[in-house]
């Protein structure tokens, strides 16, 4: 129920607006940067110029980027979603102690400081020979993206009622059976939530790369962390306005599945 | 044959990725804390003595704590309205909040950085409407910093704010006004109380992850403001320096686990991580 | 002779089952049998031990000791997917991600059977539920009451020996759940499978069942036919929970030939060893199911009462009594009958036949017993 507004709450829900311009303004001033037709970091003077857009498709640097990103991003998302899957139901599965055992385990890398597990990463790749590898950035991908999947898949499992799965066995259905035909199919929702969350936080992870890559391995936030720190070049605008669009297009997406799945 | 349990196959694989490649090699760098270059304490009675690491911790001390503060008392504001507004307008109010959420940080570090020169967009309105009348110095100082941060943060700190006040339940309020309270008693006595336990989550997720914080402070702290996590990393790259890097990750990271044991004395983890 | 040794053996047989959670005792030595084609029925209050004695039949409970066997082997330790029983829940368990058809045909599926097999053998399993016109409908698009029967139809379909229902009717509302026993009864005795049913219900439990076995705190109390354990209940727990009972306090004076002697609030009555289920020598309980006392004016019965409610039931009327002494009791009356029908406030007199008595243990626990039998006048605060 909604009382009627007093003075106090509209002068809040004012300050409310404020507040939430100033969180989702900002980064929006990049569109009309990627758009300048100067050649360094500014707004446009006098016209529209989409010749930094084309610089993204030209320039090598930014292409094989883009493509790397994609590449690792793609595979490590799908090395997440089965790993933190597989765990979020053998979790659901379990007694409690065991459980929070797993749990932890699965949380640990959003516990952990981002910086205190480069650190470790990076002694680590020495010893192991891993440094500015795919695999190793991929390793590092899928245990940063593994927690999401986890949370995204157990939510899911937490409506999913378990007599289903005994409705299925006491029909005679082999346990692997019940996983792929009954299990999987009715908590597809988390999984795709899953995956997309897992997706963009590999696509947008920064500070493990700058620690574990340095030539071999050279993906877009790398790019554009070199690119701002040049300070020049409007074309880190294009990339940040694409990845805008692309966190946008990811973020529709699941909610418009989550609404369409009744969430 | 022995059955092996469907349950432990299934959770094996990524408990043991995370465990064996990130776990162990994270309790590797806490040894190191204590073995590099030699035996002892020596590098934690560096953390605590000399002027050069005991800035550094100060400066991070003060914007985390500022970073909190007023993240979270935003935040407080945002969450508030959010959970007392219809289904419909908050959805809406949710993609504004997620958006930004799910944006790379480096995306608004960036954007941050462009808007916080001295000719830039913030300066420009603060003289337009006439609150200054010469460009504040902004970009690389602890100030822009901490505008940075703050706009990080905000989400974080809305998110379990909101969880809880969602919670509570509406016709307390209209209960307490109908015997004779005031709006800003109502909220003093009714509404604030019961929203604790969400602010208290919101302190610690927000300070939690702020003590750790690198990009947007590398990028509009310039080299000048310098916090732990910036530090760590020019120790490896430039000094070599292993035994204090590890010992200022491992003072990170035991700060961390610190505040989420005293969180979990207040409420549960559970909430923290599945408050998206 | 092995074929002697198979005729004689039950369809299902269950021995000292028990099931340990730490401490507690879920199951505590539960022993029964189930015959081919019976509807056998397991009732009892909520956590007596109903529920995991059906769930360790089904194999989703490991008893700690104990066996399980079928047809003579022991299925103790088999997975439940390969005991062959049919199962049907109290949330029905529908697949929600396909359709009523799909459902039913899964069963079959499994099993390998050839794709025209499955058609017929769901088709006609639907039919048998009257529900063929649902088959492409999705689990959600369909009532309670339909969504139940599609779970039969499903659990059905590979003819099992024998069905386990878990409570399947209790989300369902009252006429509803009318309608559907009267087809779980036909069902079971129109196909050849046996129907092992759990609930709390008494009257649902009275009415389907070929036997009833009676859980209370983990053990069986009482096992038999519907009409036998009512007419005969071996305690008072059964006395109280299947079916109404007046229990009066009473105690045994001795022995008197065939019969004993018994005092209660009415005076000393003599009652037939037969009638008689308890072995204790002291405080016992009078047990008259509330159709077999009667009603008369003051001075022509047993026992005087006065009437404190009177309630209409639709086909029966209760008048609640309370004795000179203080206890409670219920006597039913057909509506619309010419006996005896008094006011409320009225003074009445207690009437029942000697026959109509059942003799059993007394309220309250053993030390209360014990008090009991050094304080002669059996108190009234004994209740539960």
């Amino acid at each position: 129920m909604i009382i009627t507004p007093s003075f106090w709450f509209r002068a809040v829900v004012v300050i409310a607006i404020m507040v939430m311009v100033y969180l989702f303004l900002p980064a929006l001033i990049v569109i009309p940067i990627s758009f300048t037709d100067r050649y360094y970091l500014s707004l446009p003077a006098k016209t529209l110029s989409f010749a930094h857009y084309a610089a993204l498709v030209t320039n090598p640097m930014w292409r094989d980027s883009f493509l790397q990103s994609a590449m690792v991003s793609s595979v490590s998302t799908l090395l997440a979603l089965t790993l933190g899957s597989a765990a979020a139901i053998g979790a659901w599965k379990m007694g409690t102690r065991l459980k929070s055992v797993v749990r932890m385990m699965a949380l640990m890398p959003l516990i952990v400081p981002t910086i205190v597990g480069a650190l470790a990463y990076y002694r680590l790749y020495i010893h192991l020979g891993l440094l500015d590898t795919f695999t190793g950035v991929i390793i590092t991908h899928v245990v940063a993206a593994t927690p999401f999947v986890f949370i995204s898949v157990s939510a899911a499992l937490g409506n999913f009622d378990e007599r289903l799965e005994h409705a299925a066995r006491s029909m005679g259905a082999r346990p692997l059976h019940v996983l792929a035909r009954i299990t999987l199919p009715c908590i597809r929702p988390g999984l795709i939530s899953g995956a997309i969350f897992a997706f963009i936080v590999s696509w947008d992870e920064l500070v493990v790369l700058l620690f574990v890559t340095t030539r071999n391995v050279y993906l877009l936030p790398r790019a554009m962390w070199d690119g701002i720190n040049d300070n020049v070049d409007p074309t880190i605008a294009c990339v940040a306005t694409l990845m805008i669009l692309i966190t946008l297009v990811c973020l529709c997406t699941e909610r418009w599945l989550a609404h369409r799945n009744g969430n | 044959m022995p059955r092996i349990s469907l349950p432990l196959a299934l959770a094996a694989p990524a408990v043991i990725l995370i465990g064996a490649m990130f776990c162990l090699p994270v309790l590797q760098i806490l040894a190191l804390s204590f073995t590099e270059p030699r035996i002892g304490l020596e590098n934690y009675v560096a953390l605590a003595t000399d002027p050069l690491y005991l800035h550094i911790i100060a400066t991070t001390l003060r914007i985390c704590a500022w970073t909190t503060l007023v993240a979270v008392v935003l935040g407080y504001v945002v969450a508030y309205v959010m959970a007392n507004v219809t289904d419909r307008i908050r959805g809406w109010m949710m993609i504004f909040l997620l958006v930004p959420f799910w944006l790379s940080v480096l995306v608004r570090a960036f954007a941050w950085s462009f808007l916080l020169t001295r000719n830039g967009f913030v300066n420009a309105t603060l003289m337009t409407l006439g609150i200054i009348s010469q460009p504040l110095h902004l970009l690389y100082t602890e100030t822009g910093v901490i505008i940075g941060m703050i706009h990080y943060m905000l989400p974080y700190a809305v998110l379990p704010m909101l969880t809880t006040m969602v919670g509570i339940d509406k016709s307390l309020v209209v209960a307490a006004r109908s015997l004779g309270a005031g709006p800003v008693r109502t909220f003093l006595r009714v509404w604030l109380p019961l929203s604790l336990p969400g602010v208290m989550a919101a302190i610690v997720l927000v300070f939690i992850m702020s003590l750790g914080f690198f990009i947007t402070p590398a990028l509009l702290g310039g080299g000048k403001t310098v916090m732990i996590a910036q530090y760590i990393q020019f120790g490896i790259s430039e000094t070599m320096n292993w035994g204090v890097a590890a010992a200022f990750a491992t003072a990170l990271l035991v700060a961390v686990m610190l505040s989420l044991v005293l969180a979990s004395r207040t409420m549960r983890i559970k909430n923290l991580f599945g408050a998206t | 002779m092995p074929n002697e040794h198979a005729r004689a053996e039950p369809l299902l047989r269950v021995s000292a089952l028990t099931k340990k959670y730490g401490d507690s005792k879920a199951l505590d030595g539960v022993d029964f049998s189930l015959e081919a084609g019976e509807f056998l029925t397991l009732l009892g209050p909520s956590g007596s031990g109903k529920t995991t004695t059906l769930m360790s039949i089904a194999g989703f409970v490991q008893p700690t000791s104990g066996d399980i066997t079928h047809r003579g082997k022991s299925i103790t330790r088999t997975l439940p997917e390969d005991r062959g029983f049919g199962m049907v829940f109290q949330g029905y368990a529908l697949f929600p991600h396909m359709t009523v058809e799909q459902n039913v045909k899964f069963p079959l599926s499994i099993r390998g059977l050839p794709a025209g097999e499955i058609s017929r053998r769901a088709e006609s399993a639907l039919e048998r539920v009257q529900l063929k016109a649902y088959a492409r409908r999705h689990p959600r698009q369909l009532s309670g009451g339909q969504q139940q029967r599609v779970a039969l139809a499903r659990a059905l379909v590979y003819e099992p020996e024998i069905l386990l229902l878990d409570e399947p009717l209790s989300a369902l509302d009252r006429k509803l759940r009318g309608d559907l026993q009267w087809e779980l009864r036909n069902l079971n005795k129109e196909s050849a499978t046996s129907f092992l049913y759990v609930t709390h219900d008494q009257e649902e439990a009275l009415s389907m069942s070929d036997r009833i076995a009676i859980f209370n705190q983990g053990k069986i109390v009482q096992i038999g036919t519907p009409s036998f354990l009512y007419e005969h209940p071996a305690n008072l727990f059964v006395a109280e929970f299947l079916g109404k009972s007046n229990v009066l306090d009473a105690r045994i004076l001795g022995p008197d030939e065939e019969n004993i002697a018994i005092d209660y609030e009415g005076g000393v009555i003599s009652i037939p060893r037969s009638q008689v289920a308890t072995s204790a020598t002291g405080a016992v309980s009078l047990i008259v199911r509330p159709h077999k006392l009667r009603m008369r004016p003051p001075g022509h019965g047993k026992l005087a009462a006065k009437v404190q409610a009177i309630s209409y039931v639709g086909n029966a009327v209760h008048h609640l009594v309370r004795t000179a002494a203080g206890a409670p009791a219920i006597i039913e009356q057909v509506a619309d009958s010419a006996l005896y029908n008094p006011v409320q406030g009225s003074d009445v007199s207690l009437h029942f036949d000697v026959d109509a008595i059942t003799v059993l243990e007394a309220r309250g626990d053993c030390r209360k017993r014990l008090a009991a039998t050094t304080d002669p006048s059996p108190t009234a605060k004994d209740g539960k």
